[in-house]
C-alpha cells in the first residue's frame, strides 16, 4: 500500500518528535553522568582529543604561518625601538646572570654542607599548544604530549615565565591542561615578600583572585606570588602571578605565565605525594577533574 | 523501507556537506587563536553553521547530525558532556518551528532571528552549567561569546552561502 503525502508527513513528523526526545534524553543522561563525577567521560575525552590532534596539527600550520607573517609586518615599524630596549635589557641581564651564578654556587655549597636534597624538578615533556577548549565555559589548552611522552594526570605545566596550569586529561598523544585562569583552578601560593600563604583562584577571566589570606596580611601592588608547595600538585617556588589591584577583600593577580602567547610549554615530572596518599588527595578533590 | 533511511543520504555526497562543514568549524574552534589562551573569544561557528543550514536546507541537518556535532564539541571543548548537544538539538527545534515566519526574508532578518535564538540558548547554557557546577557562574564570559557569535553571523553566513550556491550549481 502506497503512502499518501499526508501519511508520509505524519510518519516523518512522528519520527522527528521521537528523534528529538531520544536525543534530549541522551543529552540529559550524559549531563547527569558528568555531574556525578564519573570517570568514563574523562577517559572518553582524553581519547577524543587524540582523534582531533592530527587534523589540528594540519590546520594549525597555515594559521601559524599567517600569524607569524602578521607579527613580522607589525613588528617592522617598532624594530629600531625594540632593538634599543633589548640592548639595555641585555646589559642588565648580564649583571643579573653573574649574580645568579654566584648565588647558585653558594646555594649548592650550603645544600651540600647541610645535606639538603635538591629541589630541581626535571621536565617530563616539552610540548606545543595545538588547541584550546572551553569557549566561554572553561580555560584549557590541548598539548601534543601524552602518556607515550611520560605525561601523567595532575602534573604541573609551566612556560618560561611561570605556572600555566596542570594536566587534567592524558591521552596517548595529547593532554588537556587546565589553565590557572579557569574557574576550577585553585593553587596554594605564598607571597614572595612576606611568605604569607593563600589560594590563587581562577575566575574564567584574565586575572586570578588571591583568597584566604590572614586579615592583617601585608600585601602591596606589585608583590610576586609563588607556589607554596602545599596540596601536592605544584612544587614550591614557581612564579604564579603578580598583585595588580587590591580592593578590600578582592586582591587580583595577573598570571606570570604568558597565557596570551602560549606556544611551547613544559610538563614537569613532579610526583610529591606517595602513591598510597594519592587516593586520599583525589577524594578531597571531590573527583571534579 | 525508504523511510528508515535518513533523508540527507538521498542527496548523495552533497547531502553530507553541511555536516562536514560544521565538523570542520568545530575543529577550527579548537585552534589556538581564540578564547582559551588569548582571551579573544572565538565565535560559536558550529551554532552559526547549524542555524544556517537548518534555515536553508533543513533536511540536510537532522537531529542525529545536530546531536553528533554537539557531542564532538562537548568532547573537544571539554565542556559538560551533553551541553552543546542540547543546544544544537534546541536550535533545530527552534528553526523548524519558526522557519515559516522568516523563510525568504532578508539576510538582516535571518541575522536578527539568529541573535535572538542564540541569546536564549546561551541563557539556557548558563542555567545548565550553573546547575552542573553547583555554583552561580559569571555571566560576562557567556555574554561576550554571545555578542561575538551574533556579530560573526554575517561573515560566516556569507561564506556558507557561497558553499551552498556552489552545491546548487
Amino acid at each position: 500500500m502506497g503512502l499518501t503525502p499526508l501519511r508520509l508527513r505524519d510518519r516523518r513528523g512522528m519520527r522527528g518528535r521521537e528523534a528529538f526526545w531520544f536525543y534530549i534524553i541522551l543529552a540529559g543522561a550524559l549531563l547527569i553522568l558528568d555531574m556525578t563525577g564519573s570517570r568514563i567521560p574523562r577517559e572518553i575525552r582524553a581519547y577524543a582529543n587524540d582523534l582531533a590532534a592530527p587534523v589540528l596539527n594540519l590546520l594549525d600550520r597555515p594559521v601559524r604561518a599567517i600569524q607569524a607573517g602578521l607579527e613580522r609586518v607589525a613588528g617592522v615599524s617598532d624594530i629600531y625601538l625594540e632593538n634599543e630596549t633589548l640592548r639595555d635589557e641585555n646589559g642588565r641581564l648580564r649583571q643579573w646572570r653573574e649574580a645568579a651564578l654566584q648565588l647558585s654556587r653558594e646555594n649548592e655549597r650550603l645544600r651540600q654542607m647541610l645535606k639538603v636534597p635538591g629541589r630541581e624538578v626535571p621536565p617530563a615533556a616539552t610540548a606545543r599548544v595545538i588547541g584550546i577548549g572551553g569557549g566561554a565555559f572553561e580555560r584549557s589548552i590541548l598539548i601534543n604530549a601524552g602518556a607515550k611522552d611520560g605525561v601523567l594526570r595532575d602534573q604541573p605545566v609551566v612556560d618560561d615565565s611561570g605556572v600555566v596550569g596542570r594536566a587534567i586529561q592524558v591521552g596517548h598523544w595529547t593532554s588537556r591542561v587546565l589553565l590557572v585562569t579557569d574557574l576550577n583552578s585553585r593553587i596554594p601560593v605564598r607571597l614572595e615578600r612576606s611568605g604569607i600563604v593563600g589560594i590563587a583562584e581562577g575566575q574564567n577571566e584574565t586575572l586570578l583572585r588571591l583568597r584566604f589570606l590572614p586579615k592583617e596580611a601585608d600585601v602591596k601592588v606589585g608583590d610576586r606570588v609563588l607556589t607554596s608547595g602545599q596540596g601536592g600538585i605544584f612544587p614550591p617556588d614557581l612564579p604564579v602571578g603578580k598583585v595588580v589591584s587590591i580592593d578590600g577583600e578582592f586582591i587580583m593577580l595577573e598570571p606570570l605565565g604568558m597565557l596570551g602567547k602560549l606556544d611551547y610549554v613544559r610538563v614537569m615530572a613532579y610526583v610529591p605525594v606517595p602513591a598510597e596518599d594519592k587516593s586520599l588527595l583525589e577524594s578531597q578533590d571531590g573527583g571534579r577533574r | 523501507m525508504s523511510l528508515a533511511r535518513p533523508t540527507f543520504m538521498t542527496f548523495g555526497a552533497a547531502g553530507f556537506v553541511p555536516l562536514v562543514v560544521s565538523l570542520v568549524f568545530a575543529l577550527v574552534m579548537l585552534l589556538p587563536i581564540g578564547s582559551g589562551i588569548a582571551n579573544v573569544t572565538m565565535p560559536n561557528l558550529v551554532m552559526i553553521s547549524v542555524f544556517y543550514w537548518l534555515s536553508h536546507r533543513p533536511l540536510l541537518m537532522p537531529y542525529g547530525a545536530c546531536a553528533l556535532l554537539g557531542l564532538f564539541m562537548d568532547l573537544w571543548l571539554d565542556v559538560p558532556l551533553g551541553l552543546n548537544m542540547l543546544m544544537l538539538i534546541l536550535t533545530r527545534l527552534f528553526v523548524l518551528n519558526q522557519l515559516k515566519h522568516y523563510r525568504g526574508r532578508s539576510r538582516l532578518v535571518h541575522w536578527a532571528v539568529f541573535a535572538m535564538m542564540s541569546f536564549g540558548l546561551y541563557a539556557f547554557a548558563w542555567l545548565v552549567i550553573s546547575a552542573v557546577e553547583r555554583s552561580v557562574w559569571s555571566v560576562q564570559p557567556l555574554a561576550v561569546q554571545w555578542l561575538v557569535t551574533a556579530f560573526s553571523y554575517a561573515p560566516v553566513g556569507f561564506l556558507l552561502g557561497r558553499i551552498r550556491r556552489s552545491l546548487s550549481k
